[in-house]
């Protein structure tokens, strides 16, 4: 995370900054209200608001969601979460992966690396606790739970021919 | 009775057809209403241009429910713990606040010969920026984002508190009349007011909550209720009615706080112009040309020393320099706490109301009109200055 400083405003709310690599800042008030003022600081003057725009409480969060990407999406990126011991991987399928278009009962996916599919994404939607009549189809992500080896086998079959 | 009853509405009618027109030219203008109320007020008053006989009495009573609805809608912005954190962040700006704006009023006035008490108003009058102005202009120029917005807010919260301790120190000081009695007295006030924000401090999530009411019809009057009565009490008690009802703003929080302002708010636009106007009418117009050349004077001292205040507690949040005149000029504009501590000392001293009045219509004119175009006056400035400077350099050059 980016360092955000955060000043209190007594009787309005909160400001919160960020200066960006390129040396704009830009910053939002938050009002006791729920009202968001959304603020971009001038380049020479950077205590001085330049431009602020009023924002209702929606509003602000749909701007966050797309200036943030989806906050899953976010976390898919990197990939790898450790707990413990275990490891929990998000691996698209590879269209070439000898086991693409099989259902998992037939890829045998469990029995072969010891890492268990907890979720299948795809477009259409999401799938927890899959079943196995559930398809790994090319393209969608399979979410991979297991100890690290076994994690890195089941992403190399998932991923690659033979 | 019917005749003078008629007269009354007529009255109040004219004086409210009049500020509407005030208020409006005040808009186009781009300066705030209220020093205008007061300049109304003036107009009407003993030796003004007409006088009020019927309606003198419902404006007395509107002017101190205006003050009541002033404090209480000022103590609904803040709840305790924001007071407690903010005391403690900003006490040296507040310090330097209280050193650098007080000294002004105390000076002149042992200069004018004013008694003890009256020097010690004049302090406070000189002090304390006016928390609704300078909001007010804060958002009129959509300037709430702004670096050095904060450290404004902060220096007059600390300034609201100082009046919470000094209007019962002075309140008990006017009351007694010796010096034992004195010290009672204040030590009374002090020690109610203390009570007071303790309660509002630990139980003020429960009254709250208790007050609120689906009805706003319910609500408004249960607000109105109890702030006239705890405020009537510390009234009753010396202890400033303004006082108790800031205590019942800040007691209140959460849901209500919202609802009260939505409600309150017209009742207090609307009572805040009947007390400056009142404030007015009690000046006598005719010692205002006395204390003209005092006003401005001490008026041009108190610019300086608030954009001083300004600089420094700028300075101190790592702000820069057209930010830190910004905040300079935004606690220049005084206006409803000046006049209601003056008030206190009118009977006194009728100098100090003449005064009161022409140095808040000065100050808060100036310093709307320096927060607005501080950033232009600095650009001219800092031009100037490096063409100056270019200039020095550039004769310097051809010397050698």
């Amino acid at each position: 995370m980016r360092k955000v400083t955060e000043t209190d405003l007594p009787g309005v709310g909160a400001r919160f900054d960020l200066r960006t690599d390129a040396g704009r800042s830009v910053g939002v008030v938050v009002h006791q209200s729920g009202r968001r003022d959304l603020v971009v600081y001038d380049e020479r003057d950077l205590d001085r608001a330049c431009e602020s725009v009023e924002l209702s409480e929606d509003e602000g969060h749909t701007l966050g969601e797309i200036l943030g990407g989806s906050p899953v999406l976010e976390h898919l990126d990197d990939a790898i979460h450790r707990l413990e011991d275990l490891v929990i991987s998000w691996i698209t399928i590879g269209a070439n992966s000898s086991l693409a278009g099989m259902t998992l009962a037939e890829s045998a996916l469990r029995t072969r690396t010891g890492a268990g599919v907890v979720a299948l994404v795809s477009d259409a939607g999401s799938i927890p606790i899959p079943g196995g009549t559930e398809r790994l189809e090319p393209g969608d992500t399979a979410v991979v739970v297991g100890v690290p080896p076994a994690v890195k086998a089941a992403t190399r079959l998932l991923t690659r021919p033979g | 009775m019917h005749i003078g009853g008629d007269l009354l509405i007529v009255e109040l009618g004219a004086v409210m057809l009049g500020l509407a027109i005030v208020a409006r030219l005040a808009r186009r203008v781009g300066i705030p209403a209220l020093p205008l109320y007061l300049l109304v007020g003036l107009a009407l008053g003993e030796g003004g241009l007409v006088e009020l006989p019927a309606s003198a009495e419902f404006i007395e009573a509107g002017a101190e429910i205006g003050v009541i609805l002033m404090l209480l809608m000022l103590g609904l912005e803040f709840s305790p713990h924001e007071l407690v954190v903010n005391v403690r962040r900003s006490s040296l700006a507040g310090f330097v606040d209280l050193v650098l704006n007080a000294a002004p009023g105390v000076v002149a006035g042992l200069l004018l010969g004013f008694d003890p008490i009256v020097t010690v108003l004049l302090g406070g009058v000189t002090y304390i920026s006016s928390s609704g102005i300078v909001a007010k202009l804060v958002a009129d120029l959509d300037r709430i984002g702004n670096h050095e917005t904060s450290v404004v807010l902060s220096v007059l919260v600390i300034e609201d508190l100082a009046m919470v301790l000094y209007l019962p120190i002075v309140s008990g000081v006017l009351f007694g009349d010796t010096l034992v009695g004195t010290i009672v007295a204040v030590s009374i006030s002090l020690a109610a007011v203390l009570v007071i924000l303790g309660i509002a401090y630990f139980l003020g999530d429960r009254l709250s909550a208790i007050a609120l009411s689906q009805s706003s019809e319910a609500l408004l009057l249960t607000l109105l209720g109890v702030t006239l009565l705890v405020a009537g009490l510390a009234g009753r008690l010396n202890l400033s009615t303004a006082v108790g009802a800031f205590v019942v703003g800040v007691a209140l929080s959460g849901d209500i706080v919202s609802h009260a302002r939505g409600l309150l708010l017209p009742l207090r636009n609307l009572f805040a112009a009947v007390f400056f106007v009142f404030f007015g009418l009690q000046v006598d117009t005719r010692l205002l040309p006395g204390v003209a050349v005092a006003a401005a004077v001490i008026a041009a001292v108190c610019v300086a020393t608030k954009m001083i205040t300004g600089w420094i507690a700028g300075g101190r949040a790592g702000i820069g320099t057209p930010g830190r005149l910004r905040a300079g000029a935004a606690l220049v504009a005084h206006g409803e706490f000046s006049i209601v501590i003056a008030e206190l000392g009118i009977a006194r001293e009728h100098d100090l109301g003449a005064l009161a009045a022409a140095y808040v219509i000065i100050l808060t004119l100036v310093g709307a009109l320096l927060y607005q175009f501080s950033d232009s006056l600095f650009d001219a400035g800092h031009r100037r200055w490096r063409r100056a400077r270019r200039l020095g350099s550039g004769g310097a050059s051809t010397r050698t």
